[in-house]
């Protein structure tokens, strides 16, 4: 596959901050990558600076082959969805969707026919039939949503980059939203770079998922690769599913501050902070006095709450030195142990399932 | 007990029912006996004093249209109609064509809220001296050895002053577009402060050029600013008389300066001719300017 934009050392500082500091990025034509990072990570800057409204302080930036650092953002032919949508205000639906088309500098369409046509297609593309005419201000969230892409997609952009496009919308919306962007990404056979904050939204869109933690690339690759194996800890703490214990590798164990975790055979990825993640689904909550088999770790918790969330439960446990541990115990599974406020439990899991940094 | 907390409930809303008429009245009342008296009252007044006779010395109220006759037959009256109306023409387009640049400047190249708000406070400084100071200021740089005429000699560019910088209807001009051009810059730095930087860096990534965007994007989303500040300074330079009293050498009459020789000599029907017409020329400009937007609308 083709690369349509290529990053290399892209970095940008503000002042002391380096909010974009070396990023090495390559993606495919016609695929959906998602970027997954925290608020502050710098995934709105680097939308930016592909889009071409602010400019690297160094680094090349290869679009469709070409280098674009230079070019003005209305040359770049990069489509941009913004977060709050950005609608025109003063125009109608159609009006908003025409207006690439017929106001830009490089090959306007004058043909108020032709015009109306592609309109048409792009509409009906994106489900808005029937709401030409409505003013912006009078359409839903989603619908509003529908527009900025519609109006996007119809100057036919090579890649098309989306700021959180889903954050405005409500829960409900954002699950359908989902699947509809991946269909009409399909049927454009362009690639979308969707940046979002939310873990689930980055694995459920992204043929490729990329996280970025503090101006860098921390991984990048398919949703089941970053989820079962993350790169580092600071991508299994975006992950927002594993229990992440700092410590040091000693020969055979994992030594951290709540005792001695024995490996299996792990290979520890030297990259970042030493750490010892365990999945919240790996985890199994027995009585203390339960007994362990060789290839289990076991510590003890004191438990706290639990939250239901229909297909789990998520249950909280304090270790000794204050910390907390989350476990999710599935439903379909087994009936889960009814845990009693304050009372110790034995939190048990197998040595292979545990991924260690060093 | 449930049933008594319902009805309580329900007596609650009925009397605060009742008493939304009360609130209402008590709220809009002193409002409404102010434009009364000092507003609506006055106009009518006006309105019939139009109509009294007027005589050299005395005024009766004995219903007469001499005056306005006498109005609409004077050269001397319509052609301070017609400059009224001229003046204020021209000074609407200076101000417009100096303060939209600068209020488009303030509003939207500057991103930083602080230097906006110290560059608006800029354009407001020269109110903190007094109206007639500020107009009085434009003698000593526009007259025969004023400042300009001084540097424009001095460098060379002429050999004679140029008189025509004072005391003509240009200098009337030039001091009213200063004095007013402020309230033009106010509105329109507001409404271009409002638009959502986003929404020009989405049309400028949908392949738009500047102008392009200027003229689609910008220039639509601050006219209820260019309305607002055209109603401003329109019915400020209608009602002008001090400006051109101070810097056209009692040349250039406007409306005001009728209305204000009038008074002065107390021809009080004459004067309230000229206040009538006077009030409703502004009434069609303020109806057609609200005509081009719909400001309840944009604002």
């Amino acid at each position: 596959m083709a690369a349509v934009l290529q990053l290399s050392q892209v970095t940008k500082a503000y002042g002391a901050l380096r909010a974009l500091d070396g990023i090495d990025i390559s993606l495919p034509d016609n695929a959906y990558i998602s970027l997954l990072g925290p608020s502050g990570s710098g995934k709105t800057i680097l939308l930016r600076v592909i889009a071409g409204f602010e400019a690297p302080d160094s680094g090349s930036i290869l679009f469709k082959g070409e280098r674009v650092e230079a070019v003005p953002p209305h040359r770049r032919n990069i489509g941009f969805v913004f977060q709050n949508f950005a609608l025109f205000p003063h125009l109608s639906v159609a009006r908003n969707i025409a207006f690439g088309l017929e106001n830009r500098e490089l090959n306007p369409i004058t043909d108020s026919a032709v015009v109306r046509a592609k309109v048409k297609d792009i509409v009906a593309l994106v489900g808005l039939t029937g709401l030409e005419d409505r003013g912006v201000a009078q359409i839903s969230g989603g619908q509003r949503q529908r527009v900025a892409l519609a109006r996007t997609l119809i100057t036919e952009p090579s890649l098309v980059l989306l700021d959180e496009p889903l954050g405005a919308l409500d829960a409900n919306l954002r699950t359908r939203m989902r699947a509809e962007l991946r269909a009409i990404r399909e049927r454009c056979g362009v690639t979308f770079l969707h940046v979002t904050g939310s873990e689930t939204e980055a694995l459920a869109m992204g043929d490729t998922v990329l996280v970025l933690d503090r101006g860098r690339i921390a991984q990048a690759d398919d949703a089941d690769t970053v989820y079962n194996r993350p790169r580092s800890a600071a991508v299994a703490r975006f992950l927002n599913c594993y229990n992440l214990f700092e410590g040091q590798l000693s020969k055979d164990d994992f030594v951290s501050p709540v005792g001695k975790f024995p490996l299996q055979g792990q290979q520890a990825d030297a990259r970042g902070q030493p750490a010892y993640a365990i999945r919240y689904d790996r985890i199994s909550i027995r009585p203390l006095v339960a007994s362990v088999t060789a290839e289990e770790v076991r510590i003890e918790g004191t438990f706290i709450a639990d939250e239901y969330s229909g297909a789990a439960i998520n249950s909280f446990f304090s270790l000794d030195d204050g910390r907390v541990i989350e476990v999710e115990s599935h439903l379909s599974q087994a009936a889960p142990q009814a845990c009693v406020p304050h009372g110790r439990y034995a939190l048990v899991w197998k040595r292979q399932n545990a991924l260690v940094y060093a | 007990m449930a049933m008594t907390a319902a009805t309580a409930e329900a007596a609650s809303a009925d009397r605060s029912a009742k008493k939304m008429p009360d609130r209402t009245f008590w709220l809009l009342a002193p409002g409404v006996i102010w434009m009364v008296l000092f507003l609506v009252v006055p106009i009518l007044m006006m309105v019939y004093v139009s109509f009294w006779t007027q005589t050299t010395f005395a005024i009766t109220p004995t219903l007469t249209i001499k005056s306005w006759v006498t109005f609409f037959s004077s050269d001397t009256y319509l052609s301070a109609l017609w400059t009224t109306i001229r003046i204020w023409l021209i000074v609407l387009a200076a101000t417009l064509i100096v303060g939209y640049p600068a209020a488009l400047f303030v509003g939207l190249f500057v991103r930083n809220k602080t230097l906006q708000t110290v560059l608006l406070v800029l354009c407001v400084i020269p109110f903190w001296t007094s109206f007639l100071i500020r107009v009085l200021a434009w003698r000593p740089m526009l007259g025969k050895e004023g400042a300009i005429n001084l540097i424009l000699q001095g460098v060379g560019l002429i050999n004679k002053p140029i008189e025509v910088l004072l005391f003509s209807e240009l200098s009337v001009i030039i001091g009213m577009t200063q004095i007013y051009c402020v309230f033009m810059v106010g509105p329109i730095a507001f409404m271009m402060g409002r638009i959502d930087q986003s929404v020009i860096e989405a049309a400028q990534d949908l392949g738009a050029g500047f102008w392009r965007i200027f003229r689609t994007i910008i220039l639509p989303l601050s006219m209820p600013g260019v309305v607002v500040g055209a109603i401003f300074v329109s019915v400020m330079v209608l009602g002008e008389f001090a400006t051109s009293a101070a810097l056209s050498g009692r040349k250039v009459n406007l409306l005001g300066n009728i209305i204000v020789t009038q008074v002065g000599s107390l021809k009080w029907a004459f004067a309230a001719v000229a206040g009538v017409i006077l009030t409703i020329l502004m009434g069609i400009v303020v109806a057609a300017l609200l005509r081009v937007v719909d400001l309840r609308k944009e604002l």
